[in-house]
Parts: C-alpha cells; structure tokens; sequence
C-alpha cells in the first residue's frame, strides 16, 4: 500500500508506558509505525494493512483500547499510551500476562498483546465481568489459533484473582511427571511481555526492503521482448533508494521449486503465462519500504490478457481455456477394490450426493515476514516461519544454484502457519535479494499480498454414490473429487492422494471406486492448509453419511458404530491400519452429549412450532492420517551441556502449535530431568539435524520419538560414566535435580555438569545422534508409500437458525479426539479448540473469491462472539509405535467441525445443505428451494454471485 | 501552522479551519479518515482534531433532548446508563459499531459525515429523528440529520469548514408526550456474515410511537448484542393500543441511507400485531431499492429479508413500549394491595 500521508513532521510528546517520549514523525503516522519503528517497541503487532480488522495492535490510549493502526501520532500528544511492554509492573506480570500463561491462551502469540490490552481495559471497567460482557471487549481482536476459549478463561481467571477469589499460584497444572502435565509453554512468557522477536520485529544494521511486483490479471502473457518495459526499469531504477531490481534473468540456478510446485517459476522470464493474479513478476529492493512502493508504481510489465476460469467446469469443458497441463489436469489417484456396480446394484439403498468448498485463506495473524542476511560465516541466511527448513535450504540452493551448506534457515517465533508458511517462494525471494546485494533483506506481504499472492486451501467439489443395506452396513462407494489447484501445482500434485484417504473415513467398505483429481483454473494457488486436502473430503463424506442416516431413518451415531473399523479390518485403503484405533471410543465419549442435545433440541422445536428459529444437532466422525510419507527414519540430537543441562536439537518447527514445549517434556521424561533442565534448539539448519518433513501432524509422533530415542541413549551414557565415577553399578543410579545419585541410602553422587567434564576427559562426545525408527514395524516390502498411521475423532454441534433469514448461531459444540496420549492436555485442548472454530469459520463465513476478496475486512474470520460453548474430550488409545502411546492431533481436530456444524442446520432447516461456506443467503437459499431439493443434487454453484 | 493540531473549544477549531483555506479537514476519531489518508482518497494539507473539545464530547438529556456531542464515541453512547435504558436502539446500534477497539475512537458524528449508506450511526439517526448542528464561521443551525445525505460517502457537511457538533434526539419521556399519554419503543436489528467486526447485510432502526396511554416509560435494555435474535413471538398483542407513528429506517437499500416512509405511514393508526408488522416489513421491502455485494449477499437476498428485520424490530420496539406499561401496570397492582408480580419482559 502506497503510504499517502505527507505532512512534515513534529514533534510529539506523550507518556508510553509511564515514562515521558518525544517522538518526530509525521503527526498522521498511526501510532502502531511509530512505537514499531521510531520507538522501537515490536510488542504490539501488525496483523491487517492499517485497516482496523484485526486488532492484534490494540494498545491503551488513555486506559482505552483503541487500534494504534488508525491511531494518528498526532492524537496521542499529551496523552497515555500503554503498550503489552508496559504491562507487566516491577514485582512482576500483570495477572493478566499471568493467566495467559496458566490458562494456555497463547499459541502463537501473536493476537495477544493487543488480547491482553483490550482485557485490561474491561478489567479496568469492572472485576466482574460476565462472560459475554468478556467476549464483547474481546470481539474486536481476531485469534486464528485458540478459539478464544482459553482467552476467555484467562480473563475470568485474571479478574477472580484481582478480585482476590482464586489463588495466586500456579502449580493447579504441574503434574507428576513432565508427559501428560499440562507443562506451561516455555516461550509464553516472551508472548505476553511482548519480548518475543518475530521476524518482522527483527531488523539489521544496513537493511534493505523487498517488495513484489505482481500480475493484477489472472491470467495473462508477459511481453516476450522482455519481463518489464525498458523504460519503466530505467526510471524506477534511477529512483533514490533503489538498490537493484530482479527478473527471471537474475536467478543464477533453478528457475523453480519443483518438488514442491511443478512449473511455478521463481520468477517468470519474458514471454511466460501468469496463471493467477498476485503472480510474482519482479523483486524491486530498496533502502525503506517507501523507496521501494514508489519503484513498484513505476514499473510496468506489458501483459496481454487471456481468457480466464476460476471455476472447475469452465475449465473442465471441451475446448476450455488451456492453462497448464493436459486438459488443464495436474494429477489424479485411483482407488478400487472389490465389485462396486454389482454391489450397488445389490444394495437396498444407493444415495448420490454432490458437495462444494471454497478457497480458504490461512490467515495466520502474522503475515508472511521474512529477513534475509549473511551469517557470520557468510551464509545465506533466512529467518523466517515455515515447516521444513531443510526443504526450504534446498529450494533456495537450488535457485541460488549454491551448495546446502552455504544457505541456512532458520525459524523463529512465528505467528500462525497452519500450512499456509510453506510456500518456498518468499524464503527464495529473500535469498536471492541477499544473494544480489550481500546486505540484510526484509521481505513482507501485505495482508493484501497475502491473500492474493499466498497458497489456499483447494475447493472441492466431492460426488459420492454411496450404497447400505436396509439395516445400515455400508456396501459400497463411488467417489469423485476434482480439486481446484488454481493457477499453480503448490503440492496440488499430491492433493488428489490425500482427498481420496480421507473419502472413505474410518468406515468398512466392501467395495470402493475412487478417483480425485487435481485441476488448474486461474484462481489462487493451491497448498498445504491444516488436513491438506482431507477436511473438504471428509466435509462430504460425513454430511453425506448425515444423508444416509436420514433416509435409514437410523441414528447417525449408529450408522457410523455398525460402520467403523476396528484394528483388525482393511481399511478403505485396501490395507491394514498400522496404529490403534480409538474411533468407537470417541463415538461412545459424546453419546451422552449428543442423545442430550437431540431432546433438548426436539423440545425447543416441538414448543415453538411455526417460530422463525429452529434448532438442530449435527454429528460428525473424521480419520486422519498423519504422519506424511518419505523417510521412515527419523533423527534428533541430545548433548550434555557444559552446565550439565540436557540441550536436545532437532526439526520441529513451533509455529504456535506448542512443539518447543513437547519436545523439552519428552526429553525431560525419557532423560529423567524436570521440564526446565532441556533446552530445546529447534529448526535452524546450521544447529539441529534434519528430523524429516515437517507437516500432517507427525511432530509429536514422528520428531518426538527421536527425542525420546535420544535422550534415552544420553541418559544411559550418562548413567555408564556416572557409575565409573561413583565406582557402582550403573542400574542403581537415578538422576535427581542436577545429579546423579545412588538410589537407596548410599548419598553418593555426581552432578552432571561434573560427568560432562568426565566425558571431555574420556573424549566422549557430549553431543549424541538417536533415531526413531519405524523400519522394523512397517517392512519395506509391505509398506505403502504413506505410513497408514490415523487418528479419529466425533464433534457435535448444537445450532439454531432462523428460518427467515438464515442466520445461523453454533450455540454448543463437543470435541471428542483418540489423541493417543496427551502429552500436554493443556496444549491438546487448546489445538482442538481453535480448531473447532476454524472449522466453524469453514462451515459458515470463510470463502476467498478471486479478484474480489482484499483482506480481513472481507475474508470473515469467526470473532470471539461466533464462540460456541464447547466442551473438548480427549479420548486416550496409546498408539502401538508412538513414543509414549502419542497420535497426531492438530490438523485432525479441524475435520469434523465443519460437517457436524452443516448436518446440524440441514437437520435444523430440513433441507440439505451441500455448499460451504453456508451463508445466511445460502441458507435461506436452501430453505427457499427446500420443496424442490428431495435429497437431490441441486444444482452447479455459481461463483460470482456473492453466493449464488 | 502546524499540521496537526487539537483545538480546545470550539471557535478555535473552526478558526483553524478558516486559516488554512479550505486546506485542512476536520479530523474526529479518523477511523475512516486515516485509512482513506493512507489511500490518498483525501489529501488535506492540514488535520483539525475536534475529539479533545470538552462541549463535542457531552451527552445530556434535557427534558425533551438527548443532547450529544458529535466527537462522543460509539462506546460512550454504548455504555451510557441513561442511553441504554431511554433510546436503547442507538446503544446497540453504537455496540454494531466494529468492535471495541474501534467503538473507542469512532465518533457518532463522524459517521454521519462519512454519510455511508449503511452507516449503523446513521441509520439508528434516521430512526430516531435526530437532528444535527453544523457550525461555520457565520454561525450554527440545527437541521435534520435526513438532510445530511448527498449520495454513498457523500455529506452536505464540507469538513474543511464546517464542524457537525452535536446530534439531538428527541426523548420520549418528554412532558409533552407524558401529556398526551404517549409511550416510545425503539429498537435495532441487523445481519451480518457474522456477529461482530463486520458491516452490515441489511441494519434497520424503529421507533413507535403508542398513543391513548399515560403511564411512564421505563424499559430496561434488552441487550443480545451478536447471536440470532429471538424476538418474535414475545409480542403480546395488546388491542387497544395504537401505533400513532412509526420511523423504519434501513440500510443500504439505497444510495443513502433510507426511511421507508410508506410503512412508516402504513403504521399510522394501526394496532399492534404481528401482522401488522410483517404488512410494513413487506412495503418497506417494495420501497427500498439494495444492491447487490459479491462480499455481503445479493440484493434478492437482501430484498427477501427486509420484510424480517423490519418485523423483528417493529415486534422488539413493542415489546419495549408495552414492558414500560406493563412495569406500570404491575406498580399499580402492588400498590392497590395485589399480589400479583408480572415478569418485567423476557
């Protein structure tokens, strides 16, 4: 956004955070650039473009929480400002910062100081606040991770202490033993004082600015004399500032990242196709941000138009618009067994369904920010969030056509991904900068940019033929998906893999004939999104079986019991399942719920006939199957620090989900240490091993079965060296605080820092490998290509919708999830729970519409006030291979959100509802067309109509 | 001159004006301004802030006025005890506002100068038959707050001259209307993609006015800011009293915002019924004219749902008028020696 304000700049003083400032900037700066930049307080964060739609730069004006966004300067003169900096007083946090802390209310961090100042301000107004009266002072600040449950719970928490009625302390969590003890993050503390450093909080001596010039077309040819007009170049060139302006001509190596997106360039040379808007065409770099936006105004590429398509029949049509591919086709999988049409036709039930989704932005607080500069051993280096460093080194040392060792990534806090940071387009575009002009780079989207120019999730459309038997067995399915890729692969390659998996859900099914393919249009490009391409699957699936049920006249929760699978059953995979499977505990956990809320609902309805509102109750399963494919073998480092503290270094990146914490309470349990003896060096290339992809909730699994591996080899080799030292049998000893003793009454013993001394003096290394290895468990000769490691859960979803207008309220929602075991149940929760609301968002607001949607002021993320009272059940199966019993969790908790949400307002309403995101037009659009639907498809959806 | 400056009184903010020529714009909470800034959409050469005048900022209730300083922010009107229990329509109007953080900047008057169809302020304003006053170097006149409008974005008000100061709106505990027996109900009613931090589908505000009663008018606030409201059907149809007159205002229906003037004449004289309610909703429907939004829904959709908003308000605002006669009914019960306690509303 080309920043207009022009006046000059004044002097202005006011008191930040008690002490007196005199800041000197144009009097129309928001606030927010001023204590960001001018004053150098990174606490208060930028979510939105200076819109006002977000709220994480809320801070106290005058004990007010207004948006420093569109705050000017010149209204603060005289008056006081209280930043997340200034909140914590000398003895220590504010109780606020505090029950954050305890409570669990910080993922990622990044909406919480402005959370924290906006809960101050209600506390200021009274100490007891209601639960609403909490959600309406917090409804102005979006939260992508939490569901704000844990928010709300901290404020009340907060305000019961300040009132004096709840103990100060907090060892209520603290349990036994360092797995299953709600363990408090250990980066929290820097998220609610605002200490911790995002990339875009970072800054180098000497940095420059990268901004992207991007196609504002869909689709369209770029000049093929060259990428920008010459006489463009020239000006922007000569601006002041102005560094050095990049084209496809500037990248030394690969011109692409194609493991991760076939024929996505990193930048497009002369004559190329941009298949989307928000295509990159040139980095311009510059000494400021401004300097940069002006070159970017200059610049021209010529582009000629093409004929575009956002929707999958325009695209699938005879004679479409080629994009790419063979008729427009990236990618399909196939999945048969057993006779289907015969077994149809044998079933005393055949039901055809057809569901559509749209594309969905991540929308992580943070934006995608990156800083780019040359280590102290003159590598390349990125910081920057995403989930495979190891991945992103190789993309940028193949573009920079450099060896991996000369490149080095590193990950800090990071405020969200939820898949959308794996996009190796920005890591690449901030190398090359540095790689161009061997000084620092930052490179950050706009909100804007990010939802033009970031990967979505795909929208489906999902066609199921479905036959059961008149007492509800399943006997067959016939499943089509087309995933819309938009104008780039971006893993959409692979989609079709997983829509298929996630298609058949935890079920037993005689015969299967399925095929999912992935197609090009010109709309945004496809990616990773929490489930990668199994939450639209099972969105079908489960509202279908919803339909099922329905026209049985059978119990949904039954249908799916006489259905599910068991450990011993192939599953819809045509093969074996290879963990534990809770799938009819988590039914059973929310029978009692559910058989509740269908009376309470039958009552409300049965009492108010011919009233506009009309609750309903829906219920959806889910399987996921986590874990991704590739190396069955994963590694991870533990050392004896100098001090004697136990540092473990592997690849987990922590992008708000809480791994840093998980990792430290693995190590710690297999080690034999308290919590706060690890320290936990986590995804930098140039310190910690490579531990596999990361992605599919594998983390906890998958990186945390090496740490165990790990700190389990460490602990015996301290142990072995200990006991030569004390002159015992190493089986008698225990390590104790910093120690290793003698167990009974014999008080001998060492510290550790001491057997670390013993083994430089024996020239032991301090520092191990460990692996976690599922070789043995899955043989080569018989392993599929992913691992068939899945895990269940079962939501349900209390709604009330008025029948005239459509509007829809989620009054209640239960979470059941076979989570293996909870190695953090604080955690766990916290994942389900933001979970469900993104899956709610899925279900009733969220739909990114190509060309149309600009931000979060259109993009409509659910608010505290979409909140639905929910209860989380986490179901416990101890996995067979895990390290201690642990399953996935992250991604899987959003899948049956969404379709418990759409079977309880087609319950509601009576009509199905097969079109998400399902807005009031959409809905009082079914109950419209109710007389005509009959269980039928009913209709294409129509794109442009603001939802046809 | 500095570029930015924060006049204390009044006179001194529109003699700042008057100094830079048409130069400079007044600036209130800047919650539209700064962003339209950054965009370059207006390009003052100087910034006059009205917010830190003590008299812009003052709610007061005369006897027949609720009288309130233009630079007041939507969370003054929200949380003002007096507001809420008396016009409950504009505190909740003003809690539709964004949300918290933005409610504590934006200003009442602000948002009618920004003259957006939709503007919750403004749409409650019509409703309530607000009247604003807009002062010049030359002097200060009250006039309608309808006539404010010129077109989407578009005011009367030229804000590198004129300040819009104070918004009044006329009380209906006034002696007159205690005289003639009448008793008020207002409400507000708006849908949304979702419940908070979002401009509206459709917003609509009401007032009835109850004739052929003298009893006094205490409603409490029925609150429910956010969920699906659930209105209809607490109505009680009480036959003997009649609508004397009615305002529905709805937006955006049309370039600016809207009376539905022929449903407000439709109500003049009727009884109150459920009937009676969805009939105006259904000529409030034939009289508006909504666009469609790819963003927000389409006009059909809107156009099929005005008829239920305006119901559901003209039902709430009834209901609000009959609780303040049923507190007095009950008052007189307990003094006459009965036992009989009526529930006071939902």
């Amino acid at each position: 956004m080309l920043d207009a304000l022009h006046f000059s700049a004044m002097a202005i003083s006011f008191t930040l955070n008690g002490s007196q400032v005199i800041a000197q900037s144009d009097p129309a700066t928001p606030l927010l650039d001023v204590l960001r930049g001018e004053l150098g307080l990174t606490g208060t964060k930028q979510g939105c473009d200076h819109e006002g739609e977000c709220g994480a730069c809320t801070v106290l004006l005058d004990g007010h929480p207004v948006r420093s966004c569109l705050t000017p300067l010149g209204k603060v003169a005289g008056r006081e400002v209280l930043t997340v900096e200034g909140l914590a007083g000398p003895d220590g946090l504010h109780p606020l910062q505090a029950a954050f802390v305890e409570v669990g209310a910080v993922q990622c961090g990044y909406c919480t100081p402005g959370m924290l100042l906006s809960a101050k301000a209600l506390l200021h107004r009274t100490l007891c606040p209601s639960r609403p009266e909490i959600i309406a002072a917090l409804e102005g600040n979006l939260c992508r991770c939490t569901g704000y449950a844990k928010i709300v719970q901290a404020v009340e928490l907060a305000a019961a202490r300040l009132r004096g009625d709840a103990p100060h302390l907090n060892a209520a969590h603290a349990g036994p033993r360092p797995i299953g003890g709600s363990a408090l993050r250990s980066d929290s503390l820097d998220k609610v004082t605002g200490k911790a450093r995002y990339a875009e909080d970072l800054t180098l001596p000497g940095m420059l600015h990268s901004r992207v010039l991007r196609s504002p077309l869909p689709h369209a040819r770029l000049s093929s004399s060259s990428v920008l007009r010459p006489s463009s170049l020239a000006e922007a060139g000569e601006l002041p500032g102005v560094i050095r302006i990049l084209t496809a001509a500037d990248v030394p190596g690969s011109n692409g990242f194609a493991y991760y997106s076939q024929d996505e360039p990193v930048l497009p040379p002369a004559g190329a196709t941009l298949r989307t808007i928000g295509a990159p065409i040139a980095l311009v770099i510059a000494e400021s941000p401004e300097q940069a936006e002006r070159a970017l105004a200059i610049l021209q590429a010529d582009l000629e138009p093409l004929p575009h398509a956002f929707d999958l029949d325009t695209v699938l049509a005879d004679g479409a618009v080629p994009i790419a591919g063979e008729h427009n086709q990236l990618a399909t999988w196939d999945l048969q067994h057993g006779d289907l049409e015969a077994t149809l036709t044998a079933s005393d039930h055949c039901l055809e369904s057809c569901y559509e989704t749209a594309f969905l932005e991540h929308a992580a607080l943070e934006r995608e920010a990156l800083l780019g500069y040359l280590d102290e051993e003159d590598r390349i280096t990125v910081i920057g969030g995403c989930h495979e460093p190891n991945f992103q080194r190789g993309y940028i040392a193949d573009a920079l056509a450099l060896p991996p060792d000369q490149i080095r990534v590193i990950v800090p806090p990071t405020g969200g991904s939820f898949g959308g940071k794996q996009d190796p387009w920005p890591f690449i575009a901030t190398a090359l900068g540095v790689f161009h002009t061997r000084r620092p780079v930052r490179l950050v989207y706009t909100r804007r940019e990010s939802f033009d120019a970031s990967p979505k999730r795909h929208p489906y459309r999902v066609r199921y033929r479905m036959g059961a038997t008149a007492d509800g067995r399943l006997t067959g399915v016939h499943v089509r998906i087309d995933c819309n890729t938009g104008g780039y692969d971006g893993h959409g390659q692979y989609i079709p893999n997983f829509a298929l998996t996630a298609s058949g859900g935890p079920y037993r099914w005689p015969a299967v004939d399925g095929r999912a393919r992935s197609v090009y249009t010109n709309g945004p490009k496809g990616g990773q999104f929490r489930g990668f391409g199994t939450g639209q699957s099972n969105f079908a699936l489960e509202c279908t079986l919803d339909e099922l049920a329905q026209e049985l006249g059978l119990d949904p929760l039954d249908l799916r019991l006489r259905n599910a699978i068991t450990e011993k059953d192939w599953s819809f995979l045509g093969h074996p399942v290879g963990e534990s499977l809770g799938y009819r505990e988590v039914l059973e956990a929310v029978r009692p719920q559910y058989q509740r809320f269908l009376e309470e609902a039958r009552q409300w309805n049965q009492s108010r006939v011919g009233h506009p509102l009309r609750r309903g109750v829906g219920l959806a399963g889910m399987w996921y199957r986590f874990g991704k494919s590739g190396s069955v073998r994963i590694e991870a480092h533990a050392e004896l620090a100098q001090d004697g503290h136990l540092i473990i270094c592997c690849s987990a990146p922590d992008y708000g989900q809480g791994t840093n914490t998980v990792m430290s309470q693995m190590a710690a349990e297999a080690f034999g240490v308290d919590r706060e003896w690890v320290e936990v060096v986590n995804a930098d290339t140039a310190l910690v091993p490579y531990s596999g992809i990361q992605g599919a909730s594998r983390a906890t699994y998958f990186v945390g079965g090496a740490v165990r591996e790990v700190s389990t080899a460490l602990r015996s080799e301290v142990l072995g060296t200990a006991a030569e030292l004390l002159d015992c049998d190493p089986d008698s000893l225990v390590i104790e605080r910093d120690r290793v003793i003698a167990a009974g009454a014999d008080c001998r013993g060492v510290s550790l820092a001491e057997v670390g001394g013993e083994f430089d003096r024996m020239g032991k290394p301090r520092r191990v490998a460990g692996f976690f290895d599922l070789a043995s468990a899955f043989p080569a000769e018989i392993r599929p290509e992913y691992l068939p490691l899945v895990v269940t859960g079962a939501h349900l979803a209390d709604v009330s919708v008025r029948l005239d207008t459509g509007e829809v309220k989620v009054r209640r929602m239960v979470a059941a999830h076979d989570v293996g075991r909870a190695v953090n149940p604080l955690d766990a929760e916290g994942q389900i729970e933001g979970a469900v609301l993104m899956g709610l968002g899925a279900a009733l607001m969220e739909e990114v519409l190509p060309g149309q949607t600009t931000g979060l002021s259109d993009y409509y993320l659910p608010t505290a006030q979409s909140m639905p009272e929910l209860q989380v059940i986490l179901v416990e199966v101890p996995s067979r291979h895990g390290p201690y019993g642990v399953k996935g969790l992250g991604e899987a908790a959003m899948l049956p959100s969404t379709p418990a949400i759409i079977n309880a307002v087609s319950r509601a309403i009576g009509v199905r509802l097969r079109t998400i995101p399902a807005t009031p037009e959409r809905v009082l659009q079914a109950i419209q067309l109710a007389p005509a639907q009959q269980g039928c498809y009913a209709g294409p959806r129509t794109r442009n109509a603001g939802g046809s | 001159m500095p570029a930015y400056t924060t006049p204390a009184t009044l006179d001194d903010a529109l003699a700042l004006l008057a100094s830079h020529k048409g130069q400079a714009m007044v600036i209130a909470g800047g919650t539209d301004l700064i962003p339209d800034l950054r965009r370059g959409v207006k390009c003052p050469q100087a910034l006059v802030d009205i917010s830190r005048i003590p008299e812009l900022a003052h709610i007061e209730m005369t006897g027949e006025w609720l009288v309130v300083g233009a630079a007041t922010t939507f969370a003054a009107l929200k949380e003002h005890l007096a507001i809420r229990q008396r016009v409950p329509a504009l505190a909740e109007a003003a809690s539709a506002v964004g949300a918290m953080g933005i409610q504590t900047a934006a200003t009442w008057g602000g948002n009618l100068v920004q003259a957006m169809p939709a503007a919750d302020g403004a749409i409650v304003a019509l409703a309530l038959e607000a009247e604003a006053r807009v002062a010049e170097p030359g002097g200060a006149a009250w006039r309608p707050v309808a006539s404010l409008f010129r077109g989407p974005g578009q005011s009367v008000i030229d804000p590198t001259r004129q300040i819009l100061t104070h918004i009044r709106v006329p009380l209906p505990t006034s002696p007159l209307d205690r005289a003639q027996g009448k008793r008020w109900g207002s409400a507000w009613r708006r849908v949304g993609r979702r419940d908070s931090l979002v401009l509206p589908i459709l917003n609509c505000a009401v007032k009835l006015v109850l004739e052929n009663a003298s009893m006094p008018y205490d409603p409490p606030n029925l609150g429910g800011q956010g969920g699906v409201p659930n209105l209809v059907g607490q109505v009680e149809v009480m036959a003997e009293d009649l609508i004397e007159r009615a305002t529905i205002a709805l937006g955006p229906v049309a370039p600016r915002p809207f009376r539905a003037q022929e449903a407000e004449s439709f109500l003049a004289g009727k009884p109150l019924s459920i009937e009676v309610f969805e009939e105006a909703g259904r000529i409030a429907q034939r009289e508006s004219n909504p666009r469609s939004s790819v963003m927000r829904a389409s006009r059909e959709y809107r156009l099929a749902v005005i008829p239920h908003i305006v119901s559901d308000a003209l039902a709430a605002a009834a209901h609000r008028a009959q609780v303040g006669r049923r507190i007095h009914e009950s008052l007189n019960q307990r003094l006459s020696g009965s036992v009989n306690q009526q529930s006071e509303g939902d």
